[in-house]
Order: C-alpha cells, then sequence, then structure tokens
C-alpha cells in the first residue's frame, strides 16, 4: 500500500509536465484543428488534401526525415561502435566532439553551412571546378543540403542512444561469435546488429520526429522553394494567422509520424523479446 | 486550459514576481541595426528626458501582431510597432486605441497621409520605407529605371526576389502584379510573371538577411526592396544603390500603436510623441534612410538625397490598400507558396 502511494507521488511531477505540457496543448491543438468561423468542420482537413502542393510538402518532410536518420544511422553505427570498442580516454574524447555540435546555436551552424554550400561556397566551387556543376550551380536551396545540414544536427542524438545499448554488450559475446569461425562482418550482422536494435530503434525514432518537426535548418538551407510541413505550420501561425488550418497540418503531422512509427516500435519490442 | 487563460495565468505570475514598477513600458522592435537605430534616436534620449525604463522585445510585424491577439486579455506591449498595415486589423478588432493630438502634440505636425486612420485608433506613421530597385551598382550592364526593367533577360540569373510573408516582398509583388496588368482583385498576372522569373533563373529568399547573402555571396545584381536595405548594404560594403521605378514608388508605413487594456497610457503615449519629433526623426534618416512623416524635419543634403523627403516627394508615395493585402494575406500567401514550389 505505502509502496504503491510512494510510486504515485514520485510519478505526480511527470505526470503534472506531462499533462501541462503536452495532453492539454495537443487535445487543444485538436479541437482547433476541426474548428471553424461557424463550428466544428473538416474544412481545413480538406484544404489540405483538395490539391498537390500539401500532400507533396507532406511526402517531402517524410521522405526527407527518413534520408536523414538512414545518414545519421550509416555514420553513426560504425562511429559508435568504434567509441565502445575504445578505452575510456579515447571514448570520452569522442563523446565530446560528437556532442560539440549541439552547445552552439542552431543557426550559427546552419549559417555555416550556408557559407559552404552557396554559389561561391567552397563546395559549390570545388564540384564546379570538377565540371559537375553549370556555371550557377549551387548545394544551397537543394534538398541535399536540408540532409547535409540536418545530419550535423542530429548525428549526436543517434549515437548517444546507440552507444548506452552497445557499451551495456558483454565484448565476449563477439569473441565467441570470432573464435566459432565469424569473420568481422558477420559479427556484426549476426552478433552486434541484433543485439543494438534497440538502440537502432530509439535512435532512429529521435532522429526521425526531430527532423519531421524541425524547421530552421530546412528553411535556411532549402530555401523558400522547398518547403517542409513544420515550416508551413510555423507560417500559418507566426505570418497569415491561420491557427486552425496550422493546427490541421499539425495534427496530419502528428498522424503521419505515429503511423510510420507503430511498426517500427513493434520492431524494436520484438528486440526486447 | 484555454490560450488565454493560460496567458493570464501567465501574467499573474509575473505580477506577484515583480510587484509594480510603472515607471517601465514595453515595445517591440524589428532587431539588428533598426534596434540599434531606434534605441539611439528614441529609446535612449526618451529614458534619459523621463528616467522610464523601456523593455524591448525584439519580433516583427506579424510575429508582434500574433502576440498581441494571443495576449488580447491581458496585453504585455504597451507600444506596439508595425511596418506591414498590421495596425488596420488590429485597430478593428480593438486591440489598439486611438491617440490624441492632446496625448500626442507632435500630430499637428504629421503628414497628412501619415495620421489618415488615427481616428480609427490606427497609430500614427513615424516612418516611411520606400520600395523600389536595389541594385548592385559595380555589376549590371545597365542601370535599371523602371520595374519593367526587372523582367530583362540580362538580369535573369541575378534577380532576388522576396517571399510574400516578408512586407516588402509583399509590396514588391503586387508592384509586378501591377506592371503585368493585374489588380489587388486579381493578382494571377504578378503570380505568372513570378512562374516566369523563376523559370530564368531568378532566386527567392525568405528574410533581408539572405538578400545581404545572396549580393555578397551568390552574385545577386538586383532586387525589388526597400530604400533602408540598400543603405543597409551599402554600410555592409557593397556598391549598391537605389532607385525609384519609373511606374510608381509603393511604400510601407511603420507605425507606434498605443495597445489597449494597459495602465501606461501616459508614458506610452509621450513615447509615440518623441518617435514624431523632427529630432528622432531626422536621426533615424540619418541612421537607416527611412523617409521621414513630421513636415519640420530637417535632413541634411546627404541623406535627403537617399531618401523621399519633404511634401511634395513625399506625394508621390502610394499604398497598396493594407486592408485589402490584410483579407488576402492568408489566400495570396498560399498561391504565392505553390507558385515557387519545386
Amino acid at each position: 500500500m505505502t509502496d504503491r502511494r510512494e510510486t504515485w507521488l514520485l510519478l505526480i511531477p511527470g505526470l503534472a509536465l506531462l499533462v501541462l505540457g503536452f495532453v492539454l496543448p495537443i487535445g487543444r491543438m485538436l479541437v482547433l484543428s476541426v474548428q471553424d468561423a461557424n463550428g466544428y468542420s473538416l474544412e481545413h482537413f480538406v484544404r489540405f488534401f483538395q490539391d498537390s502542393y500539401y500532400p507533396l510538402v507532406l511526402w517531402r518532410t517524410v521522405y526527407l526525415s527518413a534520408v536523414i536518420t538512414f545518414f545519421c544511422l550509416l555514420i553513426g553505427f560504425p562511429l559508435t561502435y568504434i567509441m565502445a570498442h575504445s578505452t575510456p580516454r579515447v571514448r570520452l574524447w569522442l563523446i565530446i566532439m560528437v556532442i560539440l555540435p549541439l552547445m552552439t546555436s542552431v543557426v550559427v551552424r546552419t549559417f555555416g553551412w550556408m557559407v559552404l554550400l552557396n554559389r561561391s561556397g567552397l563546395l559549390s566551387t570545388a564540384l564546379r571546378d570538377l565540371g559537375l556543376g553549370g556555371r550557377s550551380f549551387q548545394l544551397m536551396h537543394t534538398e541535399a543540403a536540408i540532409v547535409l545540414g540536418m545530419v550535423q544536427v542530429l548525428l549526436p542524438f543517434m549515437v548517444l542512444s546507440l552507444l548506452g545499448v552497445l557499451l551495456r554488450h558483454d565484448p565476449r559475446l563477439e569473441e565467441a561469435a570470432r573464435t566459432m569461425g565469424c569473420s568481422f562482418l558477420q559479427t556484426i550482422r549476426t552478433v552486434v546488429l541484433p543485439l543494438a536494435l534497440p538502440g537502432i530503434v530509439a535512435g532512429s525514432i529521435l532522429v526521425f520526429t526531430l527532423s519531421a518537426s524541425s524547421f530552421v535548418t530546412p528553411s535556411l538551407l532549402g530555401g523558400a522553394r522547398l518547403e517542409v510541413l513544420a515550416g508551413s505550420i510555423y507560417k500559418n501561425v507566426t505570418q497569415t494567422l491561420d491557427w486552425n488550418f496550422a493546427a490541421a497540418q499539425a495534427v496530419i503531422l502528428f498522424a503521419g509520424i505515429a503511423l510510420l512509427l507503430i511498426p517500427y516500435l513493434r520492431l524494436g519490442a520484438r528486440g526486447h523479446g | 486550459m484555454t490560450l488565454t487563460a493560460r496567458f493570464a495565468l501567465t501574467v499573474a505570475a509575473c505580477a506577484i514576481a515583480a510587484p509594480a514598477l510603472a515607471q517601465e513600458i514595453t515595445i517591440n522592435s524589428f532587431g539588428g541595426s533598426y534596434e540599434e537605430a531606434h534605441r539611439k534616436c528614441v529609446i535612449d534620449p526618451f529614458t534619459a528626458e523621463t528616467g522610464v525604463k523601456v523593455n524591448i522585445v525584439t519580433a516583427y510585424s506579424a510575429d508582434a501582431f500574433a502576440q498581441l491577439r494571443a495576449q488580447k486579455d491581458a496585453p504585455q506591449y504597451d507600444v506596439i510597432h508595425f511596418s506591414g498595415g498590421q495596425e488596420i486589423v488590429a485597430a478593428a478588432e480593438g486591440l489598439i486605441v486611438p491617440v490624441t493630438e492632446e496625448q500626442v502634440p507632435e500630430l499637428a505636425n504629421l503628414y497628412d497621409f501619415a495620421k489618415a486612420g488615427v481616428a480609427k485608433g490606427e497609430g500614427p506613421a513615424y516612418q516611411i520605407a520606400a520600395v523600389g530597385l536595389v541594385y548592385a551598382a559595380d555589376k549590371v550592364p545597365s542601370e535599371p529605371t523602371k520595374w519593367a526593367d526587372l523582367l530583362k533577360p540580362e538580369y535573369a540569373e541575378h534577380l532576388v526576389l522576396t517571399n510574400i510573408t516578408n512586407g516588402y516582398g509583399m509590396i514588391g509583388l503586387l508592384m509586378l502584379n501591377q506592371i503585368a496588368g493585374g489588380t489587388l482583385d486579381n493578382i494571377q498576372p504578378g503570380l505568372d510573371t513570378v512562374s516566369k522569373l523563376l523559370d530564368a533563373g531568378a532566386v527567392v529568399v525568405n528574410t533581408s538577411p539572405e538578400i545581404q547573402a545572396e549580393f555578397v555571396q551568390n552574385d545577386a545584381w538586383i532586387a525589388p526592396y526597400a530604400s533602408d536595405y540598400a543603405y543597409t548594404l551599402r554600410k555592409a560594403g557593397l556598391h549598391v544603390k537605389f532607385v525609384q521605378g519609373e511606374e510608381g514608388t509603393p511604400a510601407s508605413f511603420i507605425t507606434a500603436n498605443l495597445v489597449a487594456g494597459r495602465n501606461n497610457v501616459e508614458l506610452a503615449t509621450k513615447f509615440i510623441n518623441k518617435e514624431l519629433s523632427p529630432e528622432a526623426q531626422a536621426c533615424f534618416s540619418e541612421e537607416l534612410r527611412y523617409t521621414p512623416t513630421n513636415s519640420k524635419t530637417v535632413l541634411s543634403d546627404e541623406v535627403a538625397a537617399d531618401v523621399v523627403y519633404g511634401a511634395d516627394a513625399a506625394k508621390g508615395l502610394m499604398r497598396f490598400d493594407p486592408t485589402i493585402i490584410e483579407a488576402n494575406r492568408s489566400a495570396w500567401t498560399e498561391a504565392f507558396a505553390k507558385t515557387i514550389a519545386r
């Protein structure tokens, strides 16, 4: 009995924060999304799907988030694997290196990319000099620029999620696999990857949701012509003051992410079981 | 809990934390060099004269208006500044209230166009930003003189347009629309022009700092934008000039508005009066090259050459009806986004 009461007491701060900071605003958002001048209606959702513009924005958001997640994983997994196998001293330095970008403002980091990617920037000039782009070729205002900028911002989330999981493994499992005749890659595939699955799932979900909901980096690097859903929502809230439509877009983004994540979470659960 | 209730709670919490310090007012400014000039020309002298502390919140017009609307039941600003005509809607919604000549004596010296809406509650214009052609004088093959020059093929890959979520961007589009034969009832000709320009290689940006980046780093030559920004670019070391298009000079009015429901009216109106004073306006023109609205303002020749100065010149300015812009903003913004989407 006392145990249960203590459990509840410990839960209260977290629960209160969740209700005040998440459940209530989300509820309010749901209500706003189905309200119009005359009461309740689905007109905002109809507007979203009436032509191909908003569905394309949604598709770009989901597809870019998936690409960003993929690259974070591609870069993050080997890096984390090395980190897990290095000495605590080296690991500490590597962790600091990975976290360092998080300590500068996202706007500053993004402006750095802008300098590198625009028409007279280092990367665009190099690609032009190699004959890979036309006279006015630039990387700014392309989807590639968004992916580059976002991968840098989000890599730490992937690495930290993976590191916790990889460090918990008994290194002797890998040694056993190697002595039983597995090659390095086989060990990775049959031992390390399955064991790291919960970390991969957690990191991917973090990176995916963060990139689907970010708008500063995409709007600065992607420019006005490559809209993502979070940017469109921001515009509707602050510039056209169309809060109901903004809420409807937020609900669609929320539902879209949830739909994609449920199967992924199942995968993670199987990994545990 | 509703949004307003939440704001009320926040306000209550603040009230407990900081017991009434009546000798301060809260305003918005637009950040960067504008805010610096605002401080130098108005805020610091005002504080020096009255001992009143001025809290500055950096918020562009649209953001500031969104905040004002959200804070309807517990406003946080005393004086709010708009550059996109938001005062018309704000006045209609009762978010801001009229100022009188007793409260703001300088109103008597303003040009008529700057105080046309004051009786309705719209704040007086303390500055005017004229929109024309901003161009890199050292790069263009020939100097532009009219809006139609923007369509010249020689500029095609060096033209920068601004999204209409930006106030000057909106004015630029409406002017392109006008020369293409459109009206405020039909902006399709303008949108078609934008499409054509983009296909030819023009770039669209969202904010003014990006225009600077385009000029510095991306070999941009020309942009339809405001005279003050041409000066900003010149100060940044670029050889940039501003010219009024022959077809007309659409302008954006920057207004100072008294927020409803605050108990600081006397200080707030004093602050507005300071903004309208000839000294403050001359200082603003000197710093940023905005056009003054007080007929008593005296400018040096150098400054006068860069702005629209004097009663006669000011008569040539035109203003696209902000009520029509406001009524269509949402639809136009969406139409523009669809036009430029790749």
